[in-house]
């Protein structure tokens, strides 16, 4: 027996397993699962390190040790699967942050003598310091808690176009012919040009080893699913790709070479590049729609790139066609954790749309999620952008959107801490007051602007000084492959790209907005606290339980028409404000947008008490998130109304993350529900909805015993990940938001 | 105008009427049904709830609590009060969704409820009623998309002895309200103890025609809390099993 579904379900089991064998190797860790596969028995790179400091960098830095970790990568085959190819480590593991590094690196003495005086904070290696230091910005950067971007990587989109018309062979063709006219920038043509050849080396030892499996392989069935996967390998080790099959391989090879080089996840339009191979395999009938849902499950499998379906185009058509569907169903029959964004639009299929909610229910794994197409393209045509470009920008990361090969946002990179700002706003008025000023939440306001222009000054500097010069620390050889201009001009894509459109994203946003409301709600409006009171309140940690209950349920963000939803709205009209005005050179311009990222428990760790009731060092709020507890029902359409109220407006995203008891069925009348509810938001102005649909009693006795779960899948921000992965820290906070109702 | 006496206002309820509504629960019933999940909502007048465990021993009651130790069920509220707060998730009704009135006995506060229906017809907000149908308004009823009513006990003695009234105008306030042309959602709470004669319940209703949907409920404790925080002896009703619940199937309905 050889169905496709008993081979999906070995597949899942075989992910399962994975699971727990990584939990083994690598100790918790609070990401995105990536699709990696545990390390092998004697798997070993001896990196090179071209820095004094104990780390790599530049083209030739970057170039050896991209070529010796894929080296080391011995091919990934599963009988079970019609694709192959996977990745397991990374260059960044080699970069002598012991913080950052795998348990099952740190094992490894030989590595570790290697790094072990250097050792030092989390990606403290990642920027070579020595020759672009930044000590200057630093001070202001922890004064506000300032996630830098400085040292960040493949936070742009690849446009997959480029590969499936080139093929690894066009690459070097494609190097050579701009090598000849670019004789001075030889260096990053023999590094692109090594890397490539390195991909083809890992797709050759792919071939090898199944030609050693098919003559080993006593099964009719298996031998010949073996045989038609060894001559994809071979028609995509130097050709674009020719069929379905074939552009689902090519990717599945490219990705696993991108994720060992930065990690990259970016995907594409699944369902718009893979549309025309579909169209052509069925009509010369070498495919059917089983057996591309197959390949879709599989590329699913192989890697949980961010990819977007359905939407509109240019001329706001619906771009929804038989292969989204095929791709719905295809992620439904492997149900892991799939980044998977319907695009919605009023003018695209509802129905498609509904069965996209469908899933969401049916199966209580966090996908898909749902981007508002309109708001978004609208938003980033503010930008000065054209229709056009702003219809191709699509969703390809944990909250973000990028253009395909032409776009260069460091999305997801950037952040402030504006509870940070919050306090170094309130020391301000305190000093204020000692001097015998009188003290209210205007002035409050106004000193927190300051220090948020403050903040975004000292943040563009940083972003500019990544930007000058990310190509000599970390060039992005192998995106820069499907990037525009790159090869054209033997330039990096952080110097070359056509749009430098830079996100900057708020995080603690309802942290600050809830102490501005319970500041005015209970200091000036009831009088129920005098300002010295509330300032020796923060001193103390509200060792008085009275008073930090009597803010914390003061009037919240979210609840609807209060005064700290009033207070949301003018942060978010002044951080816009704040960010839009921020002069940038070289035609480059910041967006603002409200995101934590995943971050809330370390960036709450940097900040004391704060007005709301929040003891010093608990979490921020998440996201555009209202705080815990905001409403006793826990409205969804009230968190819903706050969260559209605060949109950025200029095409990034300020994401609604729901928590839904799966009370609602997965029927006609639950997914006509949830879809409401996601058209309602989109109306409003939202742009992105990340929605978790759990199992209450399930998620409870995974967090008491993960092992018995591994299946388990939660949509931890933009991403989504495996339960039993996360630390007992993290799995805490996702329990708790659940039961919370936020 | 006159104001309400409101319990609670939730929104994004998915469970009391179709789509997204808002449900305003008012204060005061004239039944007193043993199992009554909303028992906050019997009493007309404003009431503390005691819950000790939230209580933080301050010693400040009489300042405000905070801790959520002593909750004021029951608040004031004039028709634009609540107005303003079921406008506030109006984008989310939908073509099905709106607001439903709730209680208590909505009709027992029967001038704020009419104007309060007639206030959200004005802003085109569909309007639904849960009610025991103790009382008949033809008016109020009239304006309503649907009516959600209960029939609990058939037989009136024990429907007597349980809530505390008379079950002869209830059923006939069933015939009378059929006869508008409103569609109604019947339902009955299953209380394992009682022999409600569900049968006969949905035989009855199954003979009106603008039933459209008969529903059982299975009793569940989750007023037991309300109850001791409002002073009030629990009731120790058990949740009817899932065989009873199977077996019962057969009586619900949907057309």
């Amino acid at each position: 027996m050889y169905s496709y579904a008993e081979r999906l379900k070995a597949m899942r089991d075989t992910k399962i397993r994975h699971t727990l064998e990584k939990r083994k190797q690598n100790g918790y860790t609070d990401l995105d699962d990536f699709g990696t596969v545990p390390i092998s028995e004697g798997y070993c790179v001896t990196p090179w390190y071209n820095s004094t400091n104990g780390s790599f960098y530049g083209y030739d830095g970057m170039c050896e040790n991209f070529c010796r970790v894929i080296d080391a990568h011995e091919p990934y085959i599963d009988p079970n699967e019609m694709l192959c190819g996977r990745w397991r480590d990374m260059l960044v593991n080699y970069r002598g942050d012991l913080h950052y590094m795998p348990d099952w690196l740190k094992n490894n003495l030989k590595n570790l003598e290697f790094i072990k005086n250097g050792a030092t904070n989390q990606w403290s290696k990642r920027w070579d310091e020595q020759r672009f230091p930044y000590d200057h910005l630093k001070p202001l950067q922890a004064k506000y808690n300032i996630t830098t971007g400085i040292d960040g990587d493949a936070h742009f989109a690849c446009d997959y176009r480029i590969g499936f018309e080139l093929g690894f062979g066009g690459f070097l063709e494609k190097i050579e012919k701009y090598r000849a006219i670019n004789p001075d920038k030889q260096a990053f043509y023999d590094a692109e040009e090594r890397c490539v050849k390195a991909i083809i080396a890992f797709i050759q030892r792919h071939i090898d080893r199944l030609s050693v499996m098919i003559e080993e392989e006593s099964d009719e069935l298996v031998k010949d699913n073996l045989i038609t996967m060894k001559r994809t390998c071979e028609n995509v080790r130097l050709n674009p790709p020719a069929t379905f099959r074939e552009a689902c391989q090519w990717t599945a090879f490219f990705n696993c070479a991108s994720r060992i080089y930065t990690r990259d996840g970016a995907g594409f339009q699944l369902d718009g590049l893979l549309y025309p191979y579909y169209i052509k395999d069925v009509a010369d009938g070498i495919l059917d729609d089983e057996t591309a849902k197959f390949l879709i499950a599989n590329l699913l499998l192989i890697d949980p790139h961010y990819y977007q379906i359905s939407g509109v185009n240019e001329n706001d058509e619906d771009m929804t066609n038989p292969l989204s569907w095929l791709i719905l169903e295809a992620a439904d029959s492997i149900n892991i954790a799939c980044n998977l964004t319907v695009r919605v639009h009023e003018n695209c299929d509802r129905q498609f749309q509904k069965k996209a909610v469908y899933y969401l229910l049916k199966n209580k794994n966090g996908w898909p999620r749902f981007a508002n197409d309109k708001a978004l393209a609208e938003g980033y045509m503010r930008n000065g952008i054209d229709k056009k470009t702003a219809r191709e920008r699509i969703a390809v990361g944990c909250n973000w959107m990028c253009v395909p090969g032409r776009e260069y946002p460091m999305n997801d990179l950037v952040k402030v801490n504006v509870a940070k700002v919050l306090e170094e706003a309130l020391k301000d008025l305190r000093t204020e007051m000692d001097a015998g000023s009188a003290c209210s939440t205007e002035r409050l306001f106004e000193l927190y602007e300051k220090h948020l222009k403050c903040a975004v000054a000292v943040t563009a500097e940083g972003i500019n000084l990544h930007l000058d010069h990310a190509w000599e620390v970390t060039p992005e050889l192998i995106m820069n492959l499907m990037m525009k201009n790159t090869l054209e001009r033997g330039e990096d894509i952080t110097q070359c790209a056509e749009l430098y459109t830079v996100g900057i994203d708020g995080a603690g946003l309802a942290v600050v907005a809830d102490s501005f409301g319970a500041l005015e709600a209970r200091v000036e409006q009831e009088k129920l606290l005098t300002w010295e009171e509330m300032f020796a309140a923060l001193d103390n940690d509200f060792a008085d339980e009275r008073t930090r209950l009597m803010m914390n349920i003061a009037p919240r963000y979210c609840q609807g028409g209060t005064v700290s939803d009033a207070w949301a709205k003018r942060m978010t009209d002044s951080w816009v404000k704040i960010v839009k005005s921020q002069p940038m050179p070289k035609g480059r311009q910041l967006i603002p947008g409200w995101f934590s990222w995943s971050r809330t428990i370390e960036y709450g760790s940097r900040v004391g008490a704060t007005p709301n009731g929040r003891r010093a060092g608990e979490p921020i709020s998440h996201g555009a998130n209202p705080n815990p507890h905001f409403r006793a029902d826990g409205a969804p359409t009230a968190q819903a109304n706050g969260i559209a109220s605060v949109q950025c407006g200029y095409g990034n995203t300020a994401p609604l993350q729901l928590e839904f008891d799966p009370k609602l069925a997965a029927d006609e009348k639950g997914a006509e529900i949830v879809l409401n509810l996601i058209e309602s938001h989109f109306k409003q102005g939202g742009t992105l909805i990340n929605i978790n649909v759990l199992d209450g009693e399930k998620l409870l006795a995974a967090n008491e015993n993960p092992d018995l779960y591994p299946d388990l899948v939660v949509r931890v921000t933009g991403f989504t990940a495996y339960f039993a992965s996360l630390s007992p820290k993290f799995r805490q906070l996702v329990v708790d938001r659940f039961l919370q109702g936020i | 105008m006159i104001n309400g006496i409101v319990a609670d206002i939730q929104r994004a309820s998915v469970h009391d009427g179709p789509g997204i509504r808002t449900t305003v629960f008012l204060k005061g019933c004239p039944l007193h049904c043993a199992w009554c999940h909303n028992p906050e909502c019997i009493d007309f007048r404003p009431q503390v709830m005691y819950y000790p465990e939230k209580c933080i021993g301050c010693g400040l009651c009489d300042k405000g609590c905070f801790s959520g130790a002593r909750v004021i069920c029951g608040k004031e509220m004039s028709v634009q009060d609540v107005l303003k707060e079921v406008l506030l998730d109006r984008d989310y009704y939908g073509t099905e969704g709106g607001i439903t009135i709730s209680g208590g006995e909505p009709l027992a506060q029967r001038q704020f409820v009419n104007a309060l229906i007639d206030a959200c017809k004005k802003e085109n907000i569909r309007c639904a009623m849960e009610t025991s149908l103790i009382f008949y308004d033809e008016e109020t009823f009239k304006k309503l998309d649907l009516v959600m009513a209960d029939l609990k006990i058939w037989d009136n003695e024990l429907h007597k002895k349980y809530t505390g009234v008379e079950n002869v105008k209830i059923k006939e306030h069933f015939r009378r309200l059929n006869g508008l042309g409103i569609p109604i959602i019947a339902r009955t709470p299953v209380i394992s103890e009682i022999d409600q004669q569900i049968a006969q319940i949905s035989k009855f209703l199954s003979e009106l025609e603008n039933v459209k949907k008969y529903e059982l409920l299975p009793y569940h404790p989750l007023g037991e809390s309300k109850r001791e925080a409002l002073g009030m002896t629990a009731e120790n009703f058990t949740i009817p099993s899932a065989e009873y619940m199977k077996e019962l199937e057969k009586y619900v309905f949907v057309r």
